[in-house]
């Protein structure tokens, strides 16, 4: 079920935020936002503080969803949007022959947010035997969607071609 | 033959001892002598014979008889002697001939049971052969049947793991040289074919 705010409206996802790991991260960071502006409404007034830097990732939640982290409620919304992702979120895990990049991450995460779901969450391994394409897993099955799933799969037909070659060789 | 020589020989000495045992005789009776008539003629003749066959005649007898009788003894030794000689020479002849028919006839069985044995050796060796021979045919045959047996299946088995090896190389060929932008598309066609199953395992599982 997709997380919304309380008037109704379904938070966005950024494309940064990829994995679960990405998302606890976040919760991280905004409480260590909320313990900040905590311990300065208690401080003396005058005094001087420095104020957290925030990640491009928490720049970018708040960009989408037009958050402003100064106020309590669009924290209070964050936060719970982060914690409804990190128990309801749908996650997939994803190997390929070789590390991804990050562009290439945004854009696959892009599409299979815009294909599946919303806030589809990947975890990305590595399976180097594969050597192109991926093998994706839901919480109950597994996609082979590698290279070497697909000539395998056509074995019979490499066969028979080999064997026709031969033929033709023969005569 | 030699043994009738020998024989004459043996009766040519008996019949030499004979003579002498009879010469004895007849000296010892002209020494002996004997009454022939009873009164003076037997006297007056015994007194003539004695005087004319007195000692010196009878030594003269026995000294002719002795010299007659050595010279007898003389000749048949003399002849004993060369019987013997000629005998032992043919005896040696004889010797040698039949020792050198023996030895060769001896020589002959000996050769024989060499060609035998020979003859045994080669014919063992030739049945050897033969057998060698038979059992490498058939090593040979079996051989044979064993490689084009062990041919099929390799092939079989080649052709069966062709398609794997191919697989196999054209993994470690290419799986370095293909960048993973450019599987975008392939990954995300493959996502596109299996949406449906993949959002409905999500469901159930979320």
């Amino acid at each position: 079920m997709a997380p919304k705010d309380p008037g109704g409206r379904v938070l966005e996802l950024p494309v940064q935020v990829i994995s679960p790991a990405d998302v606890h991260r976040l919760s991280r960071e905004l409480e260590s936002l909320e313990d900040f502006l905590a311990q300065s409404a208690i401080r003396d007034p005058g005094s001087r503080m420095k104020l957290p830097s925030s990640t491009k990732l928490l720049d970018e939640l708040a960009a989408a969803n037009s958050f402003n982290f100064l106020r309590d409620g669009d924290r209070q919304k964050a936060r719970t949007f982060l914690e409804s992702l990190s128990k309801y979120a749908p996650v997939v895990h994803i190997s390929f022959a070789s590390d991804p990049s990050a562009n290439f991450m945004s854009k696959l995460t892009t599409r299979l947010r815009a294909t599946i779901h919303p806030q589809l969450l990947i975890t990305v391994g590595l399976e180097p035997n594969i050597a192109a394409g991926c093998i994706l897993r839901t919480p109950n099955r597994q996609f082979d969607l590698s290279l070497r799933r697909a000539l395998v799969g056509h074995e019979n037909s490499l066969i028979n071609l080999l064997k026709a070659q031969a033929g033709v060789n023969a005569a | 033959m030699n043994t009738w020589w020998l024989a004459v020989i043996v009766l040519g000495v008996v019949s030499v001892g004979i003579g002498f045992v009879w010469l004895i005789a007849k000296v010892s009776s002209l020494q002996g002598g004997s009454p022939d008539r009873p009164g003076d003629i037997d006297s007056a003749t015994r007194k003539d014979i004695e005087h004319i066959f007195n000692d010196e005649f009878r030594s003269e007898l026995k000294n002719r008889g002795r010299l007659h009788f050595e010279k007898i003894i003389g000749e048949n030794a003399m002849f004993l002697q060369q019987d013997l000689r000629l005998t032992t020479s043919q005896l040696n002849d004889y010797m040698k001939e039949e020792i050198t028919a023996k030895l060769q006839e001896e020589f002959a069985k000996y050769e024989q049971s060499i060609m035998d044995a020979k003859q045994l050796a080669i014919d063992s060796i030739t049945k050897t052969n033969a057998a060698v021979e038979e059992q490498r045919r058939t090593l040979s045959t079996q051989l044979e049947k064993e490689i084009a047996v062990e041919k099929d299946r390799i092939i079989k088995e080649f052709e069966e793991n062709t398609a794997a090896i191919i697989n196999h190389y054209l993994l470690e060929a290419i799986g370095d040289q293909i960048d993973l932008s450019d599987q975008l598309e392939y990954i995300l066609s493959g996502i596109e074919a299996n949406k449906q199953a993949i959002v409905e395992d999500i469901k159930s599982g979320s």
